[in-house]
């Protein structure tokens, strides 16, 4: 066993763009490859978008921040969303006019279980391995971990202790893959609601923030504890409607009409490489798109 | 063996026996500079009279009149050595004085919390300041560092060049900081060190399975002898190899102590071999809850056996906005917690107070 070389890995160490400059800024470039990045946030707030803009995105080349290779998307979220994707391809390729067919160089593996997406990792490695394509794969985003694992376990001791080694495992196999083939993995988390008393256990801080809010409600992420050691980084998606533009409706003479806004912020919980920052987006008919405060 | 039989003239005699420094033990491990500033005599002779007592020793082992078995030694010598050992510092002052100076060489120590308590930073923290122990040495008397290279292992993929980068500069940054108040006139020529040669002195190993894991650790000895320079173990975690695939529970705590055995045997045997070589190992852990006496509690991972495998064991943990760092096992320094901060430099004294005022 030989140490690496450092000062080699810091000119290798690449970031994968989200398409967008505002929140590339504060995510330090974007998704950092040889590791696991986890994207946690309630359902509508983005998180499919976010990592269908990626996957577009990864195509880019090099001097774009993109990595110059296919993605492969994982769902186990039922259907898949061809159109959307169809849309912010048409979107891609209007703003990049060499990709005429961005869709091409994203492949849709769907996953119906835990056990299934570790069967499928042979399949993947050798599909990774094949590096004489014209874009090898350098992204693999799973959308959404939590699924497989919510579904199919019993919330009992015996059940849970073969859900968090089944979680060691496909995290295990992920890291090598990432590592060996210098890949960005992108898993997506959903947020469970905290209950009860805000004390013990259920006061434990992970990360930056001091607890998670969505919707006006106290979530935190999916899974727990021990698959919080399972990634690098997590990344927090929140939206929170807002009242805006009361005065509108007085110049009218009628009653005081209330225009409610969602706004949507992206927040680094924890990355070994980067501080604390949030930003906020909006999701538009482009894709997602960060707002300069 | 005493003082007063050493071919020295009577007024310095004299003035070692005032000063404390009755036996020729006692005079092992002391630097001449300091001897010097004690005693308030030159240099030169502080050098002599220390040349003499190791000679002076010398002769009394192979009398044989030390100790009964070879390698063997007594609680005073232990107790001298101890204070001479030098302390890494974490660039924290409070953390220093929690760890009482510094985070202790030729021992084990475990330092446990949840994601994103930056038990990682931490690690780089260690690291980065370790390397700048190694130009410290140049400066007499800054931090007392000893110098050397750090092996970091990487179970979890979280080690991060650019973050490495940015603490080996901010230490850059600090040293030339220090030596320009050290010495009242800046010496451009002190601080010739440069990022790149910080990262250069850290191996850095990527490892995928436990197999792989314990390999490596077999491995270290031999690294170590062929690199004397290696003053520091990092491995970031320990756990992560060992909480999968693991359905005998018996084979992992086997696997486990017989890794800590050797990481202390390699902490102790290289600290040993040269007398100013000190190996210190950092282990990483994560954390998980405990079903105990009904309810649940927050504890580090791997077990109770595994608790007894570490010299220190320190946990990270978050209260209110401050993030604290608690002792909670070591053989010589009471339980406390001190706060801490993590900063883009590295980790840095809690600001907490500065903080409320901006909050006001």
């Amino acid at each position: 066993m030989t140490p690496e070389n450092l000062l080699h890995l810091l000119q290798t160490t690449q970031k994968c763009t989200f398409g967008c400059p505002t929140i590339d800024r504060s995510v330090g470039g974007g998704i950092a490859c040889s590791s696991l990045t986890e994207i946690v946030a309630e359902s509508g707030c983005g998180k499919t978008q976010l990592c269908l803009q990626l996957s577009l995105c990864a195509q880019l080349p090099l001097s774009n921040g993109g990595l110059n290779a296919s993605s492969l998307y994982i769902h186990t979220e039922f259907p898949f969303p061809f159109r959307r994707l169809q849309q912010l391809s048409q979107a891609f390729s209007s703003s990049y006019p060499q990709f005429s067919n961005p869709s091409d160089h994203i492949f849709v593996e769907p996953v119906h279980s835990a056990h299934q997406l570790f069967d499928i990792m042979p399949k993947i490695e050798s599909s990774l391995e094949n590096r004489n394509s014209h874009l090898p794969i350098r992204l693999i985003v799973i959308d959404s971990i939590a699924a497989l694992f919510r579904s199919d376990f019993d919330n009992t001791p015996s059940d849970l202790k073969r859900r968090s080694s089944l979680f060691f495992k496909i995290s295990g196999k992920l890291k090598l893959l990432a590592k060996k083939y210098s890949l960005a993995v992108v898993l997506t988390n959903q947020v469970v609601d905290l209950m009860g008393s805000s004390d013990g256990l259920n006061a434990l801080r992970i990360g930056n923030l001091k607890f998670l809010c969505s919707s006006e409600r106290r979530v935190c992420p999916a899974l727990g504890l021990a698959w919080a050691n399972c990634v690098n980084s997590r990344l927090f998606l929140s939206r929170n409607e807002e009242v805006v533009g009361e005065g509108e409706g007085m110049v009218n003479g009628s009653e005081l009409v209330q225009r409610r806004k969602t706004r949507r912020w992206l927040h680094v919980v924890f990355a070994p490489h980067l501080p604390k920052s949030s930003c906020e987006y909006v999701i538009n008919r482009e894709g997602v798109v960060g707002v300069e405060s | 063996m005493e003082v007063g039989r050493l071919p020295i003239s009577a007024t310095l005699r004299g003035k070692l026996i005032s000063s404390g420094y009755t036996t020729l033990s006692s005079l092992a491990s002391v630097s001449p500079s300091n001897l010097a500033r004690e005693l308030e005599i030159s240099n030169n002779e502080a050098f002599e009279v220390l040349k003499l007592a190791s000679h002076g020793r010398g002769l009394d082992r192979s009398e044989g009149s030390g100790a009964i078995v070879n390698g063997a030694e007594t609680a005073w010598d232990m107790l001298h050595k101890e204070q001479f050992i030098p302390r890494i510092t974490t660039s924290c002052a409070d953390l220093d004085n929690l760890l009482g100076g510094g985070i202790n060489v030729s021992e084990v120590t475990e330092i446990g919390g949840v994601p994103g308590i930056e038990i990682k930073r931490h690690n780089l923290f260690v690291r980065g300041n370790r390397i700048q122990l190694a130009v410290n040495v140049q400066i007499p008397g800054a931090f007392g560092g000893v110098g050397g290279k750090a092996v970091y292992i990487d179970t979890e993929g979280s080690f991060m060049v650019e973050r490495a980068l940015q603490i080996a500069e901010a230490c850059i940054e600090d040293m030339s900081d220090y030596s320009v108040l050290l010495k009242k006139n800046a010496i451009p020529h002190q601080i010739q060190i440069e990022p790149k040669n910080i990262l250069e002195n850290i191996f850095y190993f990527r490892v995928c399975s436990y197999t792989e894991q314990i390999a490596l650790i077999n491995y270290l000895d031999k690294f170590i002898t062929e690199h004397k320079d290696v003053k520091v173990v990092i491995v970031d975690s320990v756990t992560f190899h060992f909480r999968q695939n693991f359905d005998d529970l018996a084979l992992r705590t086997r696997l486990l102590s017989e890794m800590a055995l050797k990481l202390m045997k390699l902490a102790k045997k290289f600290s040993l071999a040269v007398r100013i070589n000190h190996l210190v190992v950092v282990l990483f852990n994560q954390v998980t809850t405990k079903f105990a006496e009904g309810s649940f509690q927050l504890t580090l991972a791997l077990g109770d056996s595994w608790s007894h495998s570490c010299t220190n064991r320190i946990i990270l943990y978050w209260n209110g906005d401050e993030r604290y760092a608690y002792l909670e096992k070591s053989p010589s320094l009471q339980s406390a917690s001190a706060p801490y901060s993590v900063t883009c430099r590295g980790i840095r004294n809690s600001t907490s107070s500065n903080k409320r005022t901006k909050m006001m």
